[in-house]
């Protein structure tokens, strides 16, 4: 095949089954959380449940798209294609297996933290456009909120940088076929809970979901968005959801290594970003949340001191292997 | 109140800022994240308790009150109303309308209609029948699209009657139930609960 | 900076604006139909306006249509959480004026469906709390579904005994319409034991977890000499060191044969108000073991059954009867006028009454704490509008 040809399908075969697993992820959460309450979950559309994604797709579609008339049209109506395209940007540099994907850039981990960190400008625009105190007050927390995580998110995901020697996401998945780095001693762990800590802060899923506090904001930003433009904003939240459950099984969790034949290989990555989405829902579904001050404060005096340290206590293990040590 | 502060927003702020905080132990945090972790991981394995309604319906127990009926009497099989109105007085929210048919034996009914869209399933109307003719069946199930397919006239009623199982309660049953003990019993009040279910020795109440 | 007018608070936030914002009628976690005007500076609450009168239904004016063996199946609709705490103070108004007297097993039977609809209420006031607190899809909806599903488990008690799950209509002038089923006592043992250890489990869940302290704690001060002035009652009082329990202070229905303790906490805040109402869990099972395993025999009424609508005629008279629901105390003030109706009826709503505290103890919080505050207030809105 021409590479001009390829260089227009691979793209498009991701972004369709990136958007395929993530409407089934919402189903898988629901059921996930539904037994996690006692009760049973989506049952009724198709075998217990199977096609309720499909079910809302397509209501989403039809709803009528109800835009307020004092909103700031421009901002409001492009806020959540803003919003969506980061989201699936941060596929284009996951390597699903070694040389399958769609740009192992050599940058490939600043290139996925930087984008992910545009989505906020986009969170902004749909709550300040919506016109709305409700979706500005959530915006504004939201801001607040994205920012002060991407910090310690960053330094987190440094730690396997710096383990592997190098920004390449394929680098890194290769570096562990060895030992995962999620069972080097201490650092490996704390690494991987200050990234989970801080991807679910960063995602505004619970805990940290003030700025759409259903009991206080209503819907946040979201609240004025229906029909279409709101599925693409839950598309966009769920894909960032699953692209920094992929990052987390491919910086820790060794990606696509596995017991069994090499084309296994993307099953077993496809299974550990599960393993590390179903982590982040069970802490969805276990606690209250708590206020935006306290979220602040959490970030700034806790995540990112600790995680400064863990990345100057990876860098001094990694001089020490290096020059000589064990 | 007006004028005197017993609270102001200093003591507010005081006590908000002055809050134990759990601390930073870092211990003993990890220790209470991890266990209500485990709290919600425990109950995945626990049988869920969703009723699949309408596949399977939930037992329902002998006194429920669920839709209301007129039914027959058991030995002539005649109708059991005889369109004394006393529903129709004592029901709240007034839902009932009956007419009375005289005739030389008994009276019948001549129109009775009941409008369960407001009913309140308060059982008083079971409770005032002294001919235990209006009573509540053990199920609520019928769905219905249009309001006025609530409005049930009196074959309806005998309808539902006869289509579903029929509660505990009927007018004479409550009545006893309630009723102080008989002058003329010669044993001591029985438990009531024992006696739920069987009428009273003379079938009369005394008032 | 004093309160003079209660609502308005000068607070020393020179130059920033303020932001005037309604946590409308319909909100999730408006407990019902509330509105409430808040002014904010940024994050921090100024001002707070109460509007209320959503879902009032003129119960008052209706129970002078309504005869005295009709109204008490109405009046459940005020507090309709906890829905036999008003038709008990309704029963109990009306044979105060017309000195009847309560058989021994009545009063038992009252006692016992009392208690059980304290826990029933106090369950769904954990669960929707932490709703609040936690968000409709997050940690609060799972204690809100084990919540809901203990009290269903009370609810399948009092269907079984009278035939309905929330709105009930169990009480009559003179006793209680209906007797224990064969078996019922047995089933609330088991039920009581079962919400006992589950309890447990959710005050463990609960109280270590950092997250539900940072928000509850410090959030929400009544001070003692406030609770006593605003005139709140119930938990509420209870958690700001008031030690007032109706059923100590002025027993009534027997509650003076039962051993059971009244918590009292005097830091003031939400957390405080939450260990009362976890203690008051546990001292209402106990309430009810001592009845179930107390209860004498004998009639449950010391009227006949009812047969005719106008049937209970209360003589002239006036009086005013009170009970301690989940919310405080509920009161039915009563004119009689010798008729099958009463004259003029009025309740004393406890949330009502609670409700007036909160623009004394809002300004200053953050957004997030309003609902937490109005969480632990835990107002039902038929009360409060009737």
């Amino acid at each position: 095949m021409s590479e001009s040809v390829m260089l227009v399908l691979v793209p498009f075969i991701v972004m369709n089954a990136v958007i395929g697993i993530v409407t089934y992820v919402t189903l898988l959460e629901r059921k996930f959380a539904a037994r996690m309450q006692s009760r049973i979950g989506p049952y009724r559309v198709g075998p217990h449940g199977l096609l309720q994604p499909i079910a809302d797709a397509i209501k989403l579609m039809m709803k009528e798209d109800v835009v307020p008339t004092a909103a700031d049209k421009p901002v409001y109506n492009l806020a959540p294609i803003v919003f969506l395209v980061p989201c699936m940007f941060i596929f284009a540099t996951i390597p699903f297996a070694p040389g399958l994907g769609v740009a192992d850039l050599n940058i490939g981990i600043l290139f996925f933290l930087a984008i992910s960190s545009m989505e906020i400008v986009g969170l902004f625009m749909a709550g300040w456009g919506s016109n709305n105190k409700y979706a500005l007050l959530s915006a504004m927390r939201a801001v607040n909120q994205v920012i002060s995580y991407d910090l310690p998110f960053i330094f987190a995901s440094l730690v396997p940088v710096l383990l592997a020697g190098s920004l390449q996401l394929g680098d890194i998945a290769a570096a562990q076929s060895g030992l995962w780095f999620v069972f080097y001693p201490v650092i490996g762990q704390l690494a991987f809970i200050a990234f989970i800590a801080s991807t679910v802060a960063a995602e505004n899923r619970a805990p940290f979901d003030i700025l759409e506090a259903e009991s206080e904001l209503v819907a946040g930003f979201r609240v004025e968005y229906s029909g279409m433009k709101f599925a693409l904003i839950q598309l966009g939240e769920y894909t960032h959801v699953l692209g920094s459950s992929f990052l987390g099984a491919l910086l820790f969790l060794g990606a696509w290594s596995g017991p069994g034949p090499e084309w296994l290989g993307p099953v077993w990555f496809l299974i550990k970003a599960m393993f590390v989405f179903l982590l982040v829902t069970w802490v969805r579904w276990s606690f209250v949340r708590i206020r935006v001050d306290q979220i602040l404060a959490l970030s700034w005096k806790a995540l990112l001191p600790m995680t400064l340290l863990l990345l100057l206590a990876t860098a001094f293990v990694v001089v020490w292997r290096t020059s000589g040590g064990a | 109140m007006a004028g005197r502060e017993v609270q102001t927003v200093q003591d507010v702020r005081r006590h908000r800022d002055a809050r134990r905080t759990g601390g930073t132990d870092i211990p003993v945090i990890v220790r209470t994240i991890l266990s209500a972790m485990r709290m919600t991981f425990m109950n995945l394995f626990r049988k869920p308790v969703t009723v699949h309604y309408p596949d399977k319906t939930r037992n329902y127990p002998d006194r429920y009150r669920g839709l209301l009926a007129l039914v027959y009497e058991k030995d002539t099989g005649e109708e059991a109303c005889i369109g004394c109105r006393l529903c129709e007085y004592v029901c709240p929210p007034a839902v009932i309308k009956v007419e009375m048919l005289k005739s030389e034996k008994r009276n019948y009914a001549k129109s009775f209609t009941l409008e369960l869209y407001a009913c309140e399933f308060c059982e008083l109307c079971v409770q005032v029948c002294p001919t235990d003719a209006i009573v509540m069946m053990k199920s609520f199930d019928m769905p219905t699209t249009d309001r006025r397919e609530l409005l049930l006239d009196k074959d309806r009623l005998h309808t539902i009657g006869l289509s579903f199982e029929q509660s505990w309660a009927t007018g004479n049953k409550l009545r006893d139930m309630q009723g102080p003990p008989k002058a003329a019993r010669p044993v001591a009040h029985a438990p009531a609960a024992a006696e739920a279910g069987k009428p009273a020795a003379e079938g009369t109440t005394v008032s | 900076m004093s309160i003079a007018a209660p609502g308005r608070v000068e607070v020393d936030y020179a130059g920033s604006e303020r932001l005037t914002m309604n946590m409308g009628p319909q909100h999730p976690s408006a407990h019902g139909v509330f509105r409430a005007i808040l002014t904010l500076e940024g994050e921090t609450v100024v001002g707070v306006d109460a509007v209320i009168g959503y879902l009032h239904r003129c119960h008052e004016k209706l129970s002078e249509t309504l005869t005295y063996a009709q109204y008490p199946s109405i009046a459940s609709k005020t507090d309709y959480v906890a829905a036999m705490t008003s038709e008990f103070a309704y029963v109990r108004a009306a044979e105060q004026i017309g000195k009847i007297e309560v058989p021994k097993r009545a009063q038992y039977l009252r006692v016992i469906t009392s208690e059980l609809q304290r826990v029933a209420s106090h369950l769904l006031w954990l669960g929707t709390w932490c709703l609040d607190l936690g968000g409709a899809l997050g940690g609060g909806a799972t204690i809100f579904l084990y919540c809901i599903r203990e009290r269903e488990l009370i609810l399948d008690l009092f269907e079984s005994l009278v035939g309905a799950r929330l709105l009930y209509g169990f009480y009559q002038v003179g006793g209680v319409r209906y007797d224990l089923p064969p078996g019922w006592a047995k089933t609330c043992r088991e039920t009581v034991d079962l919400i006992d250890s589950r309890i447990t489990e959710y005050e463990r869940m609960l109280e270590d977890n950092p997250f539900f302290m940072a928000r509850v704690q410090g959030v929400g001060y009544i001070s003692r000499e406030l609770a006593e002035d605003v005139g709140i009652a119930g938990p509420l009082l209870r958690g700001s060191g008031v030690n007032f329990d109706l059923r100590r202070a002025d027993p009534y229905s027997s509650y003076d044969d039962f051993q059971f303790a009244v918590p009292v906490e005097t830091a003031g805040d939400c957390f405080a108000r939450y260990r009362v109402r976890m203690v008051e869990f546990r001292e209402s099972l106990k309430i009810v073991r001592q009845a179930l395993d107390g209860l004498p025999e004998g009639p449950i009424s010391s009227r006949p059954g009812l047969k005719s609508v106008a049937q209970t005629r209360i003589p002239k008279g006036e009086a005013y009867a009170r009970v301690e629901g989940a919310r405080g105390e509920v009161g039915c003030y009563l004119i009689a006028d010798g008729s099958a109706k009463p004259y003029r009826m009025k309740w004393r709503g406890a949330s009502f009454s609670n409700l007036a505290v909160l623009p004394h103890i809002i300004p200053g919080h953050k957004v997030a704490d309003v609902v937490a505050i109005m969480g632990s207030v835990d107002p039902v809105f038929g009360e409060v509008d009737r």
